[in-house]
């Protein structure tokens, strides 16, 4: 009786997890296991034959300057994104927790930039910043702020900034979204009782919403940040990597390798790199921020 | 000891076969191409405007009703064909039927993914300069081509009395008068590691005869010569000239081609260089009182009068339907929509032949009466330019790719006019480069 009522229990788990599951391999452990043993072999794009190379494609690839040149950018780009995201979505976050007036419609406002397709956002950024119409240097031109229209996409030390810049402003918004959430559930007793304290808004801000938002900003650099690091589309409509390899982040590099010298093993391999270089980020942040413990100390 | 700690048979067993079948997941996910099916072909589009398209729906309508055989049309647009084309032979199910640049279907030519078409070739009796002859056989069919030249304002010209421009010199004076920014710039010199900017370059080295590699007869291959001889000194020569002339340059976003068209419409620029006439339908359609005013012209000469050609053509999959793709582009090109075809996008996409050029039915089209001017230019023109795969030696240069692909040309301009470094180190470091690429390639192969 006890075995018919477990191997029921496992036909009925089973079943239920088997689209879950089947979409997960599908979707994710058989393209992972692919790029993993492709990046084993020679493989061009232009012909079929699978040749076993071995490490041949990591020792290649580890031996360009270009990579770490690729990967010090990713971090630059990453970091920077991430922290102006925050600092954007603590602003609105804020801003939308105060009772004003328009509250309903400034939350659909916030949210627009992160509904709007990355194409979109990618040619309006080119089409204000670029230096001889665009509308942000005919500004800056006309308040006599420059001599000089500002090259934003095209110069090399402009390049990175506007385009963390353009990312920020689309993804501030998520961010913005959680700061908000997580602000609505803090007990407003806390307030009264620093309030009571003495505390002005400053010292509230530091002593009970920050701390608070500890967990909700953790996961928003957690997430953000890989999602950063990966980034691709926007970057390569703005600039393409430009101007001279100066936005040129790891996913850039690993899409250049396969459609520019159309070399897909060379390409997997880096992109497994990317992956283990995510991986020991993850880790690390588990080892060092424990997020369950920080989401059991947030209740 | 525990159990799990401990190297067990079954847990050697299992990792074992998890390894190999990590291992031999490529082999058995990639599969070998679809092979032939004889009611259908899948046939992608480098061209896709859609007067172009509506053509293609003319033609592909009609030979369904002649030969029962449906064609799949693709529009990966210009930018992306060659990556589409690659991931579809990666995935084992190669078009069928591919129209783009010759230049970009070199290499698949290389790795033997292009049917011999040499029948096709010689019935349509196609020109001998337009050909792309790999391993001993024809690869592509050649429909059109598309010169690179340029474009100046000769109101511009008139009101400041000068002449257009025939040599460098002349050039550089030309664009240092008409440089009046911020409201008017002389001229654009594109200066990144994309196309715009690496034909420019492409060009400009053939205007003064300075070539990327040496056919060595002997060995009956190509060597690297760039930065040896008088090949150094022309390419230095020639990367100076092009830093003197972008002092008269707005700076751009990413120097692709729209905004090479931008910004000429917008008004902002006396000359622009361009490959064919899509500048001007641009000009027509977005600032019609500028079309008048902008003429055709030959890119500034130096040594040679020689120019680059993009040839465009069908390329068919060497495991596909070659008979069925064959018989559609016998029949495409008969077919009277070809004319309407040619039309899509007037004087910029030129017939392969210069009968077609002169024919009654290509002259019939509103765009090309008003602008016979630019169908002059093109006859004087024509027949000096050369293909890039054909550019440094009577055979054809197969590692045409190695600094074709990352666009080497306009990185050596970017070099110079961007990041300012000298044109010697630039075009010594750019060999350098393409040496490396070649050995890489060769030790790959084994």
């Amino acid at each position: 009786m006890a075995s018919e009522n477990r191997l029921a229990r496992a036909a009925w788990v089973g079943t239920a997890l088997a689209p879950a599951l089947t979409l997960l391999v599908v979707t994710a452990y058989i393209p992972i296991v692919f790029a993993l043993t492709l990046s084993l072999y020679y493989r061009t794009a232009f012909n079929p034959r699978l040749v076993w190379a071995g490490l041949d494609n990591f020792a290649w690839l580890i031996a360009q300057d270009a990579l770490w040149a690729a990967l010090w950018r990713s971090l630059v780009f990453t970091i920077g994104s991430v922290s102006l995201q925050i600092v954007v979505g603590l602003f609105f976050g804020l801003l939308l927790n105060e009772a004003i007036k328009g509250r309903a419609m400034m939350r659909s406002l916030v949210i627009l930039p992160y509904l709007l397709p990355t194409i979109v956002i990618g040619l309006v950024f080119r089409w204000i910043m670029n230096p001889q119409y665009g509308v942000v240097n005919q500004i800056l031109l006309d308040l006599g702020l420059v001599s000089q229209p500002i090259n934003f996409f095209g110069g090399l030390k402009e390049a990175m900034p506007s385009v963390i810049v353009a990312t920020a402003w689309q993804y501030g918004s998520f961010a913005a979204l959680l700061i908000f959430a997580r602000l609505q559930a803090i007990n407003p007793r806390l307030y009264e009782a620093a309030r009571t304290c003495g505390a002005g808004p400053w010292r509230s801000f530091l002593d009970v919403t920050l701390p608070n938002l500890r967990t909700t900003l953790l996961l928003i650099a957690l997430l953000r940040g890989i999602w950063m690091f990966n980034k691709f589309d926007l970057i390569w409509i703005i600039t393409a990597g430009g101007p001279l390899e100066a936005t040129e982040t790891l996913p850039v590099y690993v899409y250049k390798i396969a459609f520019q010298d159309f070399d897909f093993g060379r390409a997997t391999a880096a992109c497994v790199v990317m992956f283990l270089i995510l991986l020991a980020a993850s880790f690390a942040y588990f080892r060092f921020f424990n997020p369950t413990k920080e989401v059991e100390v947030g209740r | 000891m525990r159990k799990h700690d401990a190297f067990s048979r079954r847990g050697v067993l299992k990792g074992s076969l998890a390894f190999g079948a990590g291992l031999s997941a490529p082999q058995v996910m990639v599969r070998s191409a679809r092979g032939q099916n004889a009611k259908r072909l899948v046939f992608i589009s480098e061209e896709s405007s859609p007067k172009a398209q509506a053509a293609y729906e003319r033609i592909n309508a009609d030979f369904k009703r002649d030969t029962g055989i449906s064609v799949t049309m693709e529009y990966p647009g210009f930018t992306n064909i060659a990556k589409r084309v690659a991931t579809l032979i990666a995935a084992g199910t190669p078009a069928d039927l591919v129209w783009y640049g010759a230049g970009t279907a070199l290499e698949v030519a290389v790795q033997g993914q292009l049917a011999n078409v040499d029948d096709v070739v010689e019935e349509v009796n196609a020109p001998q300069n337009l050909r792309l002859v790999v391993n001993g056989h024809n690869r592509s069919i050649p429909t059109s081509q598309q010169f690179v030249y340029a474009w100046y304002r000769s109101d511009l010209y008139e009101k400041a009395g000068l002449k257009p421009y025939t040599d460098w010199e002349s050039y550089l004076s030309a664009v240092r008068a008409l440089n009046k920014p911020p409201q008017q710039y002389g001229n654009l010199i594109p200066s990144t590691a994309l196309g715009a900017s690496h034909l420019l370059m492409f060009t400009m080295l053939q205007k003064n005869d300075a070539h990327w590699f040496r056919f060595d007869p002997a060995k009956k291959e190509y060597e690297v010569a760039l930065d040896q001889g008088e090949n150094l000194a022309r390419a230095v020569e020639t990367l100076d000239f092009l830093h003197e002339a972008h002092a008269s340059s707005p700076e751009a976003s990413n120097y692709n081609w729209a905004e090479l068209m931008s910004e000429y419409s917008t008004g902002k620029l006396a000359n622009s260089y361009y490959v064919g006439a899509r500048l001007l339908e641009q000009v027509q359609t977005n600032n019609p009182e500028l079309a008048p005013v902008t003429k055709a012209i030959a890119l500034p000469t130096r040594k040679t009068d020689s120019y680059y050609i993009s040839v465009q053509g069908f390329h068919i999959g060497e495991k596909s339907n070659v008979d069925g793709a064959k018989n559609y582009v016998r029949f495409f090109l008969k077919h009277p929509a070809y004319i309407d075809w040619l039309h899509s996008v007037p004087l910029h996409i030129i017939p392969a032949k210069r009968e077609t050029l002169r024919s009654e039915a290509y002259l019939k089209n509103e765009t090309i009466q008003k602008r016979m001017d630019v169908l002059e230019f093109l006859e004087s023109v024509w027949g000096k330019g050369t293909p890039p795969y054909y550019w440094d030696g009577p055979e054809l240069n197969p590692l045409y790719g190695l600094y074709t692909n990352d666009s080497l040309g306009g990185w050596m301009l970017a070099e110079r006019n961007i990041r300012k470094r000298g044109s010697r180190e630039i075009v010594q470091q750019a060999a350098e480069t393409i040496r490396k690429k070649k050995a890489d390639l060769a030790r790959r192969r084994g």
